[in-house]
């Protein structure tokens, strides 16, 4: 290995030296030569310094060796032949002007390099062709990939200081594309990051340049090219873990510093995978919760509250797909199958020009592409869940499949139990994923995703509970040029529920709701130079709305049907934005992203008087609107700049601003999700949200980049998102504007993060210190709430602190650890007791004035890894988590009821106790 | 395979089983006192007399019994000055003559705390509150489901609210036919201690409404269920049904009572909401009352059932398990026993040898024999 790196010094070392000479331009190499019982190293630093030829040896093998010549106006070759004939070492000479020297067999430069025995490949590609150079040899071996040299463009084209190169980084195992990876040119302080592709573009000067590779899941590696002209270079790395389930090894080391983005949080599936879980299923959501600055509102719910915003303030996207609805099981399962996720990223701050129409954050899942190089599957059996997925090639390394699909057998279970309230109960879900990449040309690449997932729960024996999730996507990439390309993507998201109640025959129901929306985004990515790079695009989404039915079921049913009509809207965004590298420490990254949102007919509106309270008394007017008739116009820039400037290599800090409109919001009077929330959209009587925030981090790298630390500081305002009026009716309510008002929101808090992303023990700490405030001051004193004064939101939490510790004590063996804390949740307590119609009632406090008791809990998990024998039919691990492990009874909610005209105050924990599970993994 | 479905099995029930959750009880620490404040219940009946109740709120930990509010001056009036008067009669109960209200007219309550302090309610409509059809009654797995029926022909009410008084014939767990006079002297007993009748009002507020219905028609709703297993079906059972028409505002008054103080703590649940009744305090708008003053009829109707007619498998409790099958004997050096006071046995019946004297007698703790400490031994009128 040593030696190795000697080579390469060496080699370096005799480039430089052969472009020094570059002034001489000797046409045809004639040298003069006389030296006495030299090193052999002299000689040739002798040669070198009057040629333009480079010279490539082992300096192991040039130790004794002593070479004596005299020559005038010899030819190189001549010199080479007499001088080195009385000793071991022979030569050869390739046309790329190259002498390789080598002990007892010369090198042979005809023969198609790569061949094992040719640890000093090389390559010539002409440009613009994009011929793949890499993995001839072994597979990712890393001394090959720093010897080896690439060539890019015609030899002799005239040299340019703003060459383009560009291409994908792929795993070298499956074909998958790697984003997030950092490539750049030390030398140059030159650096990019690959797309969701793997697709990367930088702007060189022709000449000699080191490529360096890294990224999460990756190994770090390292490509020399020679460019000549603008060109392509695939690089192909492998993976940086070798079993299932593997400590993360680099994780994009100094992104946290250097990167440009802010309030960012990129998790990929292995670092998920650690985290211990209720059920032992891998939680895309449960382990976003653990991070800084994101919170929910207790067990039982995977709504998230980003930085102080509602559960219905995250754009929740899964392949470009809006998801409306993302658990299974009340929440105690989210519902993405972890087999087919790649990584998730959210941005809490700082959210990109190309996303928007969400108040709080983006969480954007993306899937992974399937193997291109052969078939592959995994799967997992858990106590109450099961998952298989299988991928594989289509066309090998140009199209690939990867289809999943996972399914509950809780309802097996939950006839078994032997207690009544149980059996008549029941609870299944399962969910589908299949998804196609395939490289058309080089330039053209197609994505296909469709995903499915189905929920059907009966609490008593009379009410059954429905609801689904059904998201489809088409994406185009198109790559116009090196600098510039295309990303067309069409997706359609439904999401519906309905409730059937059958108890009494009378009063057969079936209340159902359904939300469509069909996107059509086209985004451009163009790489002007190294110091601009430019994003631009337009989103348009349609929505469609069914607000709520309700159906008479059976003949006995005395229901009337109600119908609300639907609602439409077509919401519509430009953006452009621009990163600029002021300087190699300044950056700036500025965006607009102008939105227009239409609420639609065909829909009958009511009007209400200026200046009232929106009540049934205050309407004046009721009007129609024929289809696709305007009955409202809301838009609005939204600003988004970040701003970062490099103390050190190791330190930095990022200022943000943007504000985000949202034009559709989530209905619910209770603070979870829960399958009954319904969206409703902006229309004449429902503004939209308008939200601002200011964030200021600071970032520094400790121990040479194993320790990622941040401070990130934020205050958020909010205007117009929806709250609601005591007792308010959600459902099949005609007027529902009567109910909710308008709230004005601000949050602010401090989130310090320190993470460890490397070695046996590696995992992270945060605390974060925020607050959630509401105030809703219109309308008439009884409709304001806490007398129109500030209020803390359903979800302030001030004091958050979080744990994430893994230890590997071998390849085969690993332990996660995780614990919480947070301050409890607010809620209204009941303050004094009175006594009317026989029997004790309640008289509550102002909204949110008192807090359950704080939140901790601690898990456990091991996993345990089969053995590596390369050629084992399948790869299979353990793992065995403990859920809770201390047993504390963490209050979901506080309540009181009266009951036998007392009045009892009683707190119910969703996890009462430790929760064991056990999950079998497998991959073949 | 099978050991490992098996283990599979038994983790996820056990998996399932924790998921059910757990309650415990919740002691809150709010350390400040709430202010007293005024508390108004009842409603103006538009046939018969009005009673209104006058109390103060306390505090949750409090263990008093809620202050009455006497002294104060009471009425019901009209929007033409019309001013029928309340009279107090338990302190803090103030009740009207039998009036009959004129529909078409609005109404209110107005009143005059000791203090000195004005108080009005929203003029209110009446709403006349149409005649229960049926109170029903099934039996279940479980026992006996009470339900009501009513309808409007003209589509009025669409908003109801029922109370309801549960009676039941019962008896204790020993007759006693003597009677101690003290002194050692026994005497036939006269009054009866043995059957008794209990009642219970309902405390739950029970609302319907047949607002999405194509007609005013309320059908088979459930008011209680009484399990199989209750001592109130071991021999007579009777229930009297009250039944109120209320406008929209008091019926969603009255459900956000309920939702906050009944209907809640599971997973769902939205969360307890602020009460605003329809009574202002007129000298400072701001101060909190509790109530809400409707003004309707009432209409009622009381079904029966009998033991006999509930299934034969049934084994209703006596209520008196805790007392054995067997009474104790009291032998006569230790009559003094029956002297207690208050008294703690009761002497049951002579026994006597067989030249027909008396020796001893049986006796019982007072709890197992005397059924007034239950209920009542005066038939309630209604009896039948």
């Amino acid at each position: 290995m040593k030696q190795l790196y000697r080579s390469a010094y060496l080699l370096f070392f005799l480039f430089t030296f052969s472009r020094a000479a570059n002034a001489q331009q000797v046409a045809t190499p004639t040298v003069d030569v006389t030296l006495k019982q030299v090193p052999l190293p002299a000689f040739i630093q002798e040669l070198a310094r009057q040629t333009t030829y480079s010279f490539f040896y082992n300096p192991a093998d040039a130790d004794s060796v002593v070479v004596t010549v005299a020559a005038t106006q010899q030819p190189l070759d001549t010199v080479l032949r007499r001088a080195l004939a009385p000793t071991r070492i022979r030569f050869a000479i390739d046309p790329e002007r190259r002498v390789y020297l080598t002990k007892n067999q010369p090198i042979q430069t005809q023969l198609p390099f790569g061949a094992s025995a040719a640890p000093l490949a090389d390559a010539t590609i002409s440009a613009p062709s994009s011929t793949k150079l890499v993995g001839t040899g072994k597979p990712g071996a890393a001394g090959q990939s720093v010897l080896k040299r690439q060539e890019i463009g015609e030899r002799g084209a005239p040299a340019a200081t703003r060459l383009t190169l560009a291409g994908h980084v792929r795993n070298l195992a499956s074909g998958e594309p790697v984003p997030g990876a950092t490539v750049f040119v030390d030398a140059l302080s030159v650096g990019t990051a690959t797309d969701q592709f793997g697709y990367y573009s930088l702007t060189l000067p022709s000449g000699q340049h080191t490529l360096g590779i890294r990224g999460v899941g990756i190994k770090t590696a390292k490509r020399h090219v020679l460019l000549h002209s603008s060109g392509q270079l695939e690089i192909e790395v492998e993976e940086g873990v070798t079993s299932l389930r593997e400590v993360v090894i680099s994780a994009g080391k100094d992104r946290n510093v250097a990167g440009m983005q802010m309030g960012l949080e990129r998790l990929d599936i292995r670092t998920m995978r650690q985290i211990p879980t209720a059920f032992g299923e891998t939680d895309v959501l449960r382990v976003v919760l653990t991070l800084p600055g994101v919170k929910s509102v207790g067990e039982g719910s995977t709504g998230l509250n980003v930085r102080g915003g509602g559960t219905d303030q995250n754009l929740i996207l899964f392949n470009d797909a809006t998801v409306y609805n993302p658990s299974h099981l009340f929440g105690f399962f989210s519902a993405f199958n972890p087999d087919v996720i790649k990584s998730v990223e959210l941005y809490k701050s700082a959210i990109p020009a190309k996303y928007g129409g969400r108040l709080s954050s983006v969480l954007d899942i993306t899937t992974r592409d399937g193997n291109k190089k052969k078939f592959s599957g995994s799967g997992g059996i858990g106590l109450l869940t099961s998952r298989l997925s299988v991928e594989g090639p289509i066309l090998k390394d140009k199209a690939s499949f990867l289809v999943a699909g996972r399914s509950s057998y809780s309802d097996w279970l939950l006839q078994r139990i032997p207690n009544k309230g149980f059996r008549e109960s029941s609870a299944s879900f399962y969910d589908l994923n299949a998804h196609l990449s395939a490289d058309v040309t080089p330039h053209n690449s197609v994505y296909a995703t469709g995903y499915l997932s189905r929920d059907k729960f009966r609490l008593s024996a009379d009410t059954v509970y429905q609801y689904q999730n059904l998201n489809a996507s088409l994406k185009w990439k198109h790559i116009f040029s090196n600098n510039l390309y295309s990303v067309v993507t069409g997706a359609v998201s439904r999401y519906q529920y309905n409730i059937t109640n059958t108890k009494n025959p009378v009063n057969a129901a079936q209340l159902a709701y359904d939300i469509n929306q069909a996107t059509l985004n086209a985004d451009f990515s163009y790489f002007r130079s190294n110091k601009h790079t430019l994003e631009f695009g337009v989103n348009s989404s349609l929505y469609n709305i069914q607000p709520g039915s309700l159906r008479p079921v059976g003949p006995e049913s005395l229901i009337k049907p109600e119908v609300l009509s639907r609602e439409q809207g077509l919401e519509s965004a430009l953006y452009l934005a621009d990163r600029y590298d002021i300087t190699a420490r300044l950056s700036l990254s500025v965006g607009l992203r102008y939105s227009l949102y239409y609420s639609l007919g065909p829909r009958t509106i009511n009007q209400y008087q200026p200046g009232q309270p929106k009540t049934e008394g205050t309407v004046t007017d009721t009007l129609s609107y024929r289809a696709g008739q305007v009955a409202a116009t809301y838009h609005g820039p939204e600003y988004r700049a970040t701003l970062k400037y490099a103390l050190t290599d190791r330190a930095s800090v990022k200022a943000s601003y943007n504000r985000t409109r949202q034009y559709i919001h989530m209905l619910s009077n209770t603070t979870a999700i829960s399958p009954t929330d319904i969206w409703k959209l902006s229309d004449p009587n429902v503004r939209p949200q308008v939200g601002d925030q200011y964030a200021l981090g600071y970032y520094r790298n400790l121990k040479n980049n194993t320790i990622e630390s941040s401070v990130e500081v934020y205050y958020k305002s909010m205007r117009d998102f929806v709250d609601y009026k005591g007792g308010a009716v959600l459902l099949l309510n005609r007027h529902i504007e009567t109910d909710i008002i308008n709230a004005y929101g601000k949050a602010y808090g401090v989130e310090v993060m320190l993470k460890k992303t490397t070695g046996k023990l590696n995992g992270w700490v945060s605390y974060t210190y925020s607050r959630s405030l509401v105030r809703v001051n219109t309308g008439t004193p009884s409709q304001q709430i806490n007398n129109g004064r500030y209020y803390p939101s359903n979800f302030d939490k001030p004091h958050d602190a979080t744990l994430i510790g893994n230890y590997r004590f071998s390849h085969r063996f690993s332990t996660s650890l995780n614990i919480t804390y947070s301050t409890g949740r607010p809620i209204t307590l009941p303050l004094a007791r009175y006594f009317t119609d026989g029997a004790m009632r309640v008289y509550y406090s102002e909204r949110n004035a008192y807090r359950v008791p704080d939140y901790y809990r601690a898990d456990f998990a091991m996993n345990i890894e089969g053995g590596h024998k390369a050629k084992k039919l399948a790869h299979s691990s353990w793992s065995i988590a403990v859920y809770n492990l201390t047993g504390r009874r963490n209050p979901y909610s506080v309540y009181y009821k009266v009951e036998n005209g007392q009045i009892r105050g009683y707190k119910l924990s969703i996890f009462g106790s430790p929760i064991p599970s056990v999950t079998y993994n497998f991959k073949f | 395979m099978k050991r490992a479905l098996r283990l599979l099995r038994a983790g996820g029930l056990s998996s399932l089983l924790a998921l059910a959750g757990c309650i415990d009880t919740f002691e809150p620490d709010i350390s400040t006192t709430p202010p007293a404040y005024l508390v108004v219940s009842g409603f103006i009946n538009s046939k018969g007399s009005t009673t209104i109740t006058l109390s103060r709120a306390i505090s949750l930990g409090q263990a008093a019994t809620v202050p009455a509010e006497q002294r104060a001056k009471v009425y019901v009036e009209d929007e033409q000055n019309t001013r029928y008067p309340l009279v107090e009669g338990e302190p803090g109960t103030y009740s009207s003559a039998a009036l009959t209200l004129l529909p078409g007219r609005n109404y209110r309550l107005h009143l005059y705390t000791a203090a000195g302090r004005e108080y009005t309610s929203d003029y209110t409509p009446v709403k006349s509150t149409p005649p229960v059809d049926s109170v029903a009654w099934a039996t279940t797995t479980e026992g006996v489901q009470l339900s009501v029926s009513t309808h409007d022909d003209r589509s009025q009410t669409r908003y109801y609210r029922w109370q309801y008084e549960e009676t039941w014939e019962f008896t204790s767990a020993f007759r006693s036919y003597i009677e101690y006079k003290g002194g050692g002297k026994f005497a036939p007993r006269t009054q009866d201690i043995y059957q008794c009748w209990q009642s219970e009002k309902s405390t739950a507020i029970k609302l319907g409404n047949s607002v999405r219905l194509s007609q005013d028609i309320i059908a088979d709703y459930p008011l209680l269920s009484v399990p199989a297993s209750s001592p109130k079906l071991r021999r007579k059972y009777s229930l009297l049904v009250k039944q109120q028409a209320l406008t929209q505002e008091e019926y969603d008054y009255l459900d956000l009572l309920r939702k906050n103080t009944e209907n809640i703590g599971s997973l769902y649940d939205p969360l307890p909401s602020q009460l605003t009744g329809n009574i202002h305090c007129v000298n400072s708008p701001e101060e909190v009352v509790i109530g809400f003053i409707g003004a309707h009829s009432v209409e009622e109707k009381r079904i029966f059932i009998r033991y006999d007619e509930l299934p034969t498998t049934w084994r209703p409790s006596s209520g008196y398990e805790g007392c054995g099958f067997e009474p104790d004997t009291l032998l006569p050096d230790r009559i003094s026993l029956l002297d207690a006071k208050p008294p703690l046995y009761i002497p049951l019946e002579p026994q006597v040898n067989g030249r027909q004297d008396t020796v001893s007698f049986t006796y019982f703790t007072i709890d197992c024999v005397d059924c007034r400490l239950r209920g009542t031994n005066i038939r309630p009128p209604f009896w039948r």
